[in-house]
């Protein structure tokens, strides 16, 4: 299927984004299209809600989560579940082969494990090995040390990202993470997180490419309309009147 | 903190309404506005409150083509609708989503805007879905004429005389807005960015705002037109016949699925009304003032559903219900003895033997209406964080889960889904238009990728799943090990602590109507008169009878 230019008759404006020109998206936007593309590109529902939320999380705070995000699921797609997701036992949470951790998967997973004996508790020293995009798992650590009040490090080849409470953990932690995978290892210790204040304005430079790529995995969600399903939808009774 | 837990008073609680009556599909397709409605809420804001409105912009040509600013000016913001006012060809009209091109179009700025605000916004909001709209804008909305009312109200002013009012009763209003978009859609304002707001916590404030300036714009617009055609001899439309014109607003299925996508929502919105009636049953008596409010409310609801058209198969007995039981509750309340104790629960009891759904849910409305002082705060509980109940429990285990399973979704577990009859649907995304849509299972093609709108059979897969886990094994474990369930289990801890939050019926059950699902939600923001076009698609009546922005003041002041 194609999109003509300037079609007003589908619900969506991002098609109208066009090449690496900043696409100003709202929360609600980028949270709604980066699930819809997570779940396209074979996350269950639940899951692609997580996606949402990360890349969400990341705009807010001034980094560009929909590329991290889309660049993340042309590379995992096709991937399967027990490839993508931890194999958790005590103090090392790996995947399963070696192989590396969707940091969705692995951030929700986190997550899911806050309170529990084998996880993110202060205390605890974690070996996640490799994760892709590491960036994306931010979101959920920053979620995690507001869960558990502790500050949590990940450290990895380009140093230590402190989710802690200092002015600039943010800065330093996207420096860290901001390669497209990493060998990483996660400790934690009791303290309050200092939340970054989430930016006002929209100085998140999603380009237009970036939507493009994610329009393509979340129409992967929809169904081709047959004359049934267009017949349904509208009135029985004519409009003009 | 539920909203139960805040206002626990034990003489309260004893007249609640449980979820698995509230919730039925049934019951919730014959919803009627409230005054906790979210127009009500506005309005009586507006009213109240120190709020100025003006119309500052009035830049409209002799064949309707311009552009006009609506303003609403409060001590420390102000909000603007900017509205577009085209030369729209017949053949174009079309109240889908899909159509391309409208008579108006509009959106609500945040601020005054400037000459180069209004060029900004020229350049985009007339493009609608292939425009786009920023941080300094709350909505984008449009909406095309009546052409038959339009013609003949702007005709009967141009020759120097009023509409006829019988031509007035049969539409209800010049213009009918086909989609308000809100909550950051095509880049406008996130909720977020605004909710804080005292004048926008409530849900859908500026939304409702939008649609009330659009419907001062209505009546501009056709007094304009007669003007320009008639001169001299034009006249203004008569204070009443004004009053009487609304907004229409046409809406298909793509609203339905909100309310099952927004369940911390729909869990405030609907606690707030069974709160609201519950305060007012557990009354000990009944004052005067109230009990001749209520005869008032009772003449104004006979005559809403006396001017109520609709030609659809399922809502013309539902009318006739209306109808029949308006007139029994007119004479019951005539004769009531408000004297005894309880009078009020004691009138809700008889109504719930005495009346049809319809009129049970139009009792609730007439009781809750001489009532403000008593329930109005409750308007301030309509709103959700839905971000805070968002990261899932990964601690509980799954005897707990299992059983909230048990409890809260009984009624989904017994529901039995390898009857076709209770599968014959899917909820879907359109390709082409991006809206959703319900096909037939057994003769369409898409089933595979079904959206997760019927809770209650996703809740059934997750509750064989977990059947065979042992009881201490934590929810963690099984989402590892099960992340397909992982939207059900949100849903099912969600569901414990907002008991109504899930519309408790098989949405995807072949005789399952979505309009039920429209009519909840189009009377929580307070439509009148819901006119199905089909079994998912309505007509509704917005502000029909409400007050405008030039006389709001003088009508509060009285």
């Amino acid at each position: 299927m194609t999109t003509v230019p300037h079609d007003q008759t589908r619900g969506d404006s991002t098609p109208f984004f066009q090449d690496a020109k900043p696409a100003p998206l709202s929360r609600n936007e980028v949270a709604a299209l980066c699930m819809k593309a997570a779940r396209g590109a074979g996350m269950s529902w639940g899951m692609a809600e997580e996606a949402g939320f990360a890349a969400a999380w990341l705009a807010t705070h001034g980094i560009d989560g929909p590329a991290h995000l889309a660049a993340h699921l042309t590379q995992a797609q096709n991937r399967a579940w027990s490839e993508l997701c931890p194999n958790i036992t005590a103090g090392d949470w790996s995947a399963a082969d070696g192989g590396s951790l969707c940091p969705i998967v692995l951030g929700a997973t986190l997550c899911d494990h806050a309170r529990l004996s084998d996880g993110p508790l202060a205390g605890c020293s974690i070996t996640l090995g490799t994760v892709d995009y590491p960036i994306l798992l931010l979101p959920f650590l920053a979620e995690i040390a507001r869960i558990n009040n502790v500050l949590i490090a990940v450290t990895g080849a380009k140093g230590t990202a402190c989710i802690d409470a200092s002015d600039s953990w943010m800065q330093t932690a996207t420096e860290v993470l901001s390669d497209e995978a990493a060998d990483l290892t996660l400790t934690a210790r009791d303290g309050a997180l200092k939340n970054p204040p989430p930016q006002v304005a929209r100085h998140t430079k999603t380009s237009a490419d970036t939507i493009a790529a994610l329009n393509a995995f979340a129409m992967r969600t929809t169904v081709p309309a047959s004359e049934q399903s267009r017949a349904g939808a509208g009135s029985a009774f004519s409009d003009n009147d | 903190m539920s909203l139960y837990q805040q206002t626990a008073a034990p003489d309260v609680a004893r007249y609640r309404r449980p979820a698995s009556e509230v919730m039925r599909l049934a019951r919730m397709g014959c919803g009627h506005p409230t005054r906790l409605s979210f127009l009500r809420v506005l309005l009586r804001r507006l009213a109240s409150d120190d709020w100025q409105m003006d119309r500052p912009v009035w830049n409209v040509d002799a064949k309707g083509v311009g552009h006009a600013v609506y303003r609403v000016k409060g001590a420390e913001r102000t909000y603007s609708l900017v509205a577009f006012a085209h030369d729209l060809p017949p053949e174009m009209r079309s109240d889908r989503v899909i159509a391309t091109a409208w008579d108006a179009t509009f959106t609500l700025f945040d601020g005054d805007p400037t000459p180069e605000d209004i060029a900004r916004l020229a350049d985009n909001v007339p493009l609608q879905e292939a425009g786009r709209i920023s941080i300094r804008e709350l909505t984008l909305a449009r909406a095309n004429r009546s052409v038959r009312l339009f013609a003949h109200v702007s005709d009967a002013l141009a020759a120097g005389h009023q509409p006829d009012p019988e031509e007035i009763a049969k539409v209800g209003y010049l213009m009918r807005t086909t989609a308000v978009y809100g909550s950051g859609k095509f880049g406008a304002a996130d909720r977020d960015d605004i909710a804080a707001r005292p004048e926008l916590t409530a849900p859908f404030q500026v939304e409702m705002l939008t649609v009330w300036l659009i419907r001062a714009f209505t009546v501009d617009l056709v007094e304009h037109m007669a003007a320009v055609k008639g001169g001299a001899q034009a006249v203004t439309l008569d204070p009443r016949i004004r009053r009487s014109l609304g907004v229409g607003n046409s809406t298909g299925l793509g609203m339905a699925p909100f309310i099952v996508r927004h369940p911390v929502l729909l869990n405030n919105w609907m606690m707030a009304r069974e709160e609201a009636l519950a305060r007012v049953r557990a009354q000990t008596g009944a004052d005067a003032a109230a009990v001749a409010r209520l005869q008032e409310v009772v003449d104004a609801a006979i005559h809403n559903a006396e001017a109520w058209r609709s030609e659809h198969p399922v809502q013309v007995p539902k009318l006739r219900d209306l109808r029949d039981d308006l007139d029994l509750l007119k004479q019951t309340f005539a004769t009531w003895d408000f004297s005894r104790p309880h009078p009020w629960d004691a009138l809700w009891t008889w109504g719930e033997d005495a009346l049809t759904l319809e009129g049970q849910e139009a009792l609730v409305s007439l009781m809750l209406e001489p009532h403000g002082a008593l329930i109005d705060d409750l308007a301030d509980r309509m709103c959700a964080d839905e971000a805070a109940s968002f990261r899932l429990d990964g601690a509980m285990t799954v005897g707990a889960l299992r059983d909230v399973l048990e409890e809260a979704y009984a009624w989904a577990l017994a529901i039995d889904f390898t009857t076709p009859a209770n599968t014959a649907r899917f909820w879907y995304v359109s390709e082409e238009k991006l809206e959703p849509r319900l096909g037939d299972r057994l003769t369409e093609d898409g089933a595979t990728l079904e959206q997760p709108l019927c809770i209650a059979r996703l809740v059934r897969e997750l509750y064989d799943t977990v059947q065979d886990l042992d009881a201490a094994t934590a929810v963690a474990s099984l989402l590892l090990a099960h992340p397909e369930h992982r939207y059900a289990v949100r849903r099912v801890q969600i569901t414990r602590d907002h008991p109504f939050a899930e519309v408790q019926d098989n949405l995807i059950a072949a005789d399952m109507l979505p309009i039920d699902l429209l009519r909840c939600k189009l009377a929580f923001f307070g439509a009148s008169q819901f006119d199905p076009r089909s079994d998912r698609w309505v007509r509704i009546n917005l502000f029909q009878g409400a007050p405008y922005p030039d006389d709001i003041k003088a009508e509060a002041s009285r």
